[in-house]
């Protein structure tokens, strides 16, 4: 590693000049220009899909640019591969880590490491790895196999590796999205003590608070170009907002429209997980035509059992699930969308799409049973790519090229394209679980509206979610799931972030 | 991943979608790379590649006696390669085509001898056929019950069950005085002829019309595979099987249907081998390794089941002119070699359709880069 900063040194760390970047004929960066300090943390923001990892990218090695210049220290250079951005202390922290999951931390930090020879000595490591676990709040025990740790933990591995690397320009991609507000708020301290040791940090996000928090200074990107940049203390998140979507937002508003019949009764289910476990204990819920209701709480609290129990994908052990009047308690997952259910599942990649396919196919998942997708068993081909391109328009969902798969799509428009498909089925019941998670502003915004309008219309949403603001913008009544149970309901009104904090913390309240 | 070579350096990247450009020149620059290594061998071992390849074309496609014998040799490869094809392609291994072509053989032997020329030709070919192919697909079952129901690993299963289908046949034959062995010939054990109104007729010379059932069965495959809700289900379990639960399709069926469509097929060849070229079950002719060069065949092929057809031909080629090789004092081995080498080769040029190489000069400014591949 990097022998502690003697003095914090100043000017310019990084310079990127005139960066371009195409893929396919698309420009994911158009002449960018970019500049980093020593000692600051520079926010990178823009919505998915503007340019922000591909310039990161760049500066990491992992693309060659088309054109343009970088320099680093004042120096030019040429950056053929991420090992020889290492070379030049320059690392990344990607949104998936590379982390080797039954390696301990003291392996993983080893591991490609160049000084590294065939006999290391185990405790200098643990000396050097805790004295940067100290300094910088990053503590992570160097014997724990990384499969044990929890996420927070593992980006901290993940940064620990680079510093340890000797890398002094650090760029995060999108840290936080994996992050428990109080992890990220963690974070934040750590970053924020790194460049006061005269590191580089480029903190990749889109969202508006965050660079409010901890920037120093925020590039704008939009549609691969830059479109600004300024000192945080100069900006303000309206401005950041227009800038980074190009126009003004406006936060949908719910109205308020009386619910009508229970049309989904989840009636005491109770369900294992993947391991055996109860995930699920007892759960009673029931949710009215045009009504939404939010299930918040902390992830991996039995929310995704739950929707996979009210889809069919999970048989329940105990309980009855009744919709429109029908137990559909052991119905088949088909049963269940010819009656009218809806989902748009968290594993968008996986399970609500199948990515390796082009986008009809995929628009076509539930709708290719009937005319006039198909007549009988034959297929009309025809008839799946006129589908797709009406979905495509109506739902606005950009950027699909023929037959590319799906999965080069951004979030976005992955989620516009599910909830395209669900939507489109005019369901009775639509089960929604983290449906604008990891999404830019723009996104979210459509997401939510969408949700809302389909609300108005009728249907009655299981909104499963782990982000507090949408569950209190969007929801009619809340139920907060803790390690599996109800721990409590609350009309809109009644709730509120403090409330639902500590019902997400196991705590009872009397007010619930 | 990059390589320093002197003053220049190799980068690789991964491309998402290969250009028209790259999906043909990839192939045909394996293949041609694959004669190019076969004929370095042929030199080291002291023959003349020129000879030998000019040999092979003459021996495998001159003349029509060379192209019905390929054209022959082709026609089971092309049911064990669609069958390859169609279980490949939502992405459960049938490695068993070899021993449900064995046994579609036995079923459609036994039934020939057993229905003799009592239902006269057309209905006793047809009921031949008929039951190669649903012994095949039963066959396949036996593996499939437990991938669909209980998870098995499908290639061990198939694979397995291969020996199984193989000591059958030969146990019929070799092992007992079974109904299929002839009585009449004591001294090496045979299997009985079926009637002559059982054999399929013929086109040109001993070219059967066994190739048109092949040339229709593609056809079909290919219709099914594009065109029909089962052809859109085995594609979309094949790319995300979690995607295909959550869409409401019976996962377990779909496996359990492309198992038996994959095995009837490959009886059905099995069926067509009889019935136009053997006439009776012939274990050494049915052991030749017609269901393992079928999985070759489908890679060759990229999945592809019109391309399945050039490819069975091309291979088929290759046997077709082994024993003139022989003659001429060039090993016949040479062309199982060649088959193995290009095999190898398409494969490694699969990996030039996901990555593209880029030779750029490490001293120079950034853009001095061509692309190459």
């Amino acid at each position: 590693m990097a022998e502690s900063v003697p003095e914090v040194p100043s000017g310019e760390a990084a310079r990127l000049t005139g960066i371009t970047k195409h893929f396919f004929g698309v420009a994911a960066n158009e002449d960018v220009d970019f500049d980093l300090r020593w000692g600051e943390i520079h926010a990178l923001l823009g919505e998915n899909g503007a340019g922000k990892s591909t310039l990161c990218s760049v500066l990491a090695g992992l693309y060659h640019p088309d054109s343009g210049e970088i320099h680093l220290d004042g120096e030019p250079v040429d950056l053929g591969s991420p090992h020889q951005a290492l070379d030049h202390g320059v690392g990344m922290v990607y949104q998936h880590f590379r982390l080797v999951d039954r390696f301990t931390v003291a392996e993983n930090l080893t591991l490609g490491h160049p000084e590294t020879g065939f006999f290391t000595s185990r405790r200098s490591l643990e000396r050097q790895v805790g004295e940067l676990g100290r300094r910088y709040g990053l503590e992570v025990s160097p014997q724990a196999a990384v499969w044990q740790l929890s996420v927070g933990e593992q980006q901290r591995v993940e940064i620990l590796k680079l510093l340890y690397r000797g890398v002094r320009i650090l760029i995060l991609d999108e840290p936080t999205a994996v992050l428990t507000p109080q992890e990220s708020h963690n974070l934040f301290g750590t970053l924020r003590a790194l460049a006061d040791d005269g590191q580089a940090i480029i903190f990749v996000t889109h969202k508006l608070d965050e660079v409010m928090a901890v920037a120093d200074r925020v590039t704008v990107l939009r549609d691969g170009r830059k479109v600004g940049g300024m000192p945080t203390s100069e900006a303000d998140p309206a401005t950041l907002a227009r800038m980074m979507v190009g126009r003004d937002l406006s936060v949908p508003e719910r109205p308020r429209t009386a619910p009508g019949e229970p049309v989904l009764s989840i009636k005491g289910v109770t369900a294992e997980g993947d391991r055996g476990l109860e995930a699920i204990r007892d759960v009673e819920i029931e949710v009215r035509a045009s009504q939404i209701v939010g299930v918040a709480g902390v992830a991996g609290n039995g929310q995704r059992e739950l929707a996979e129990v009210v889809t069919g994908l999970r048989r329940p052990k105990r309980g009855q699930i009744i919709m429109g009047g029908v137990d559909i308690t052991r119905s088949s997952t088909l049963e269940r969308i010819k009656l009218g259910l809806g989902f748009v599942p968290e594993d968008r990649m996986r399970t609500g799409m199948a990515g390796g396919l082009p986008l009809a196919a995929n628009l076509a998942l539930k709708a290719y049973r009937q005319p006039p997708l198909s007549r009988g068993p034959v297929l009309s081909k025809q008839a799946v790519e006129d589908r797709a391109r009406t979905l495509e328009k109506q739902f606005d969902i950009r950027g699909v090229r023929g037959a590319l798969p799906t999965s080069l799509l951004s979030g976005g428009n992955i989620q516009r394209a599910i909830l395209a498909r669900e939507l489109s089925a005019r369901p009775r019941v639509l089960v929604a679980a983290a449906p604008t998670r990891g999404l830019d502003v723009a996104a979210i915004q459509a997401i939510r509206q969408l949700l809302i309008e389909e609300a108005e219309a009728g249907t009655a949403i299981l909104m499963i979610s782990e982000d507090l603001e949408e569950i209190l913008d969007l929801s009619d009544e809340v139920i907060v799931l803790y390690e599996g149970q109800v721990m409590g309901r609350l009309p809109r009104d009644r709730a509120d972030p403090d409330l639902l904090g500590m019902l997400m913390a196991g705590r009872k309240v009397d007010a619930a | 991943m990059s390589l320093s070579l002197g003053p220049r350096r190799l980068t690789v990247e991964s491309r998402q979608v290969p250009s028209r450009l790259v999906r043909f020149l990839a192939p045909t620059f394996s293949v041609a790379l694959a004669f190019v290594i076969g004929a370095l061998i042929l030199l080291a071992t002291g023959q003349d590649p020129v000879l030998a390849y000019t040999e092979m074309i003459r021996k495998g496609f001159v003349g029509r006696l060379a192209i019905t014998g390929t054209l022959i040799i082709a026609t089971p490869l092309i049911f064990t390669g669609l069958a390859a094809v169609v279980s490949f392609r939502m992405k459960v291994w049938n490695i068993g085509a070899e021993g449900q072509f064995i046994l579609g053989a036995v079923a459609s032997s036994g039934v020939g001898l057993w229905v003799g020329d009592q239902v006269g030709g057309p209905a006793g070919i047809v009921l031949m056929l008929v039951a190669g192919a649903l012994a095949g697909a039963l066959f396949a079952a036996l593996a499939a019950l437990p991938r669909a129901y209980l998870n098995t690993d499908e290639v061990i299963s198939t694979l397995m069950l291969n020996f199984v289908a193989l000591g059958i046949m030969n146990y019929l034959i070799f092992s007992s005085f079974s109904f299929w062995r002839d009585p009449g010939r004591a001294t090496f054990p045979v299997g009985k002829f079926v009637e002559d109104v059982l054999f399929l007729p013929r086109m040109v010379g001993r070219l059967h019309v066994g190739l048109i059932i092949a040339l229709a069965f593609t056809v079909i495959i290919w219709w099914a595979l594009r065109y029909t809700k089962w052809g859109f289900e085995v594609m979309v379990t094949g790319d995300s099987p979690r995607a295909a639960l959550y869409s409401g399709m019976r996962v377990d069926r779909k496996i359990l249907s492309v198992l038996m469509v994959s095995g009837a097929l490959a009886g059905l060849g099995g069926g067509i081998e009889v019935g136009g070229v053997l006439h009776n079950l012939d274990p050494r002719a049915l052991s030749l390794g017609v269901g393992f060069t079928g999985i070759v065949v489908a890679a060759l092929a990229r999945l592809s089941p019109f391309g399945v057809i050039p490819v069975a031909i091309l291979v088929a080629s290759f046997s077709n002119a082994a024993p003139g090789l022989q003659v001429l004092g060039i090993p016949s081995e040479i062309v199982i070699l060649l088959e193995g080498i290009l095999f190898l080769c398409i494969v490694a040029g699969e990996w030039f359709l996901r990555n593209s190489i880029r030779v750029e000069r490490t001293a120079g400014p950034a853009g001095a880069e061509a692309p190459v591949s």
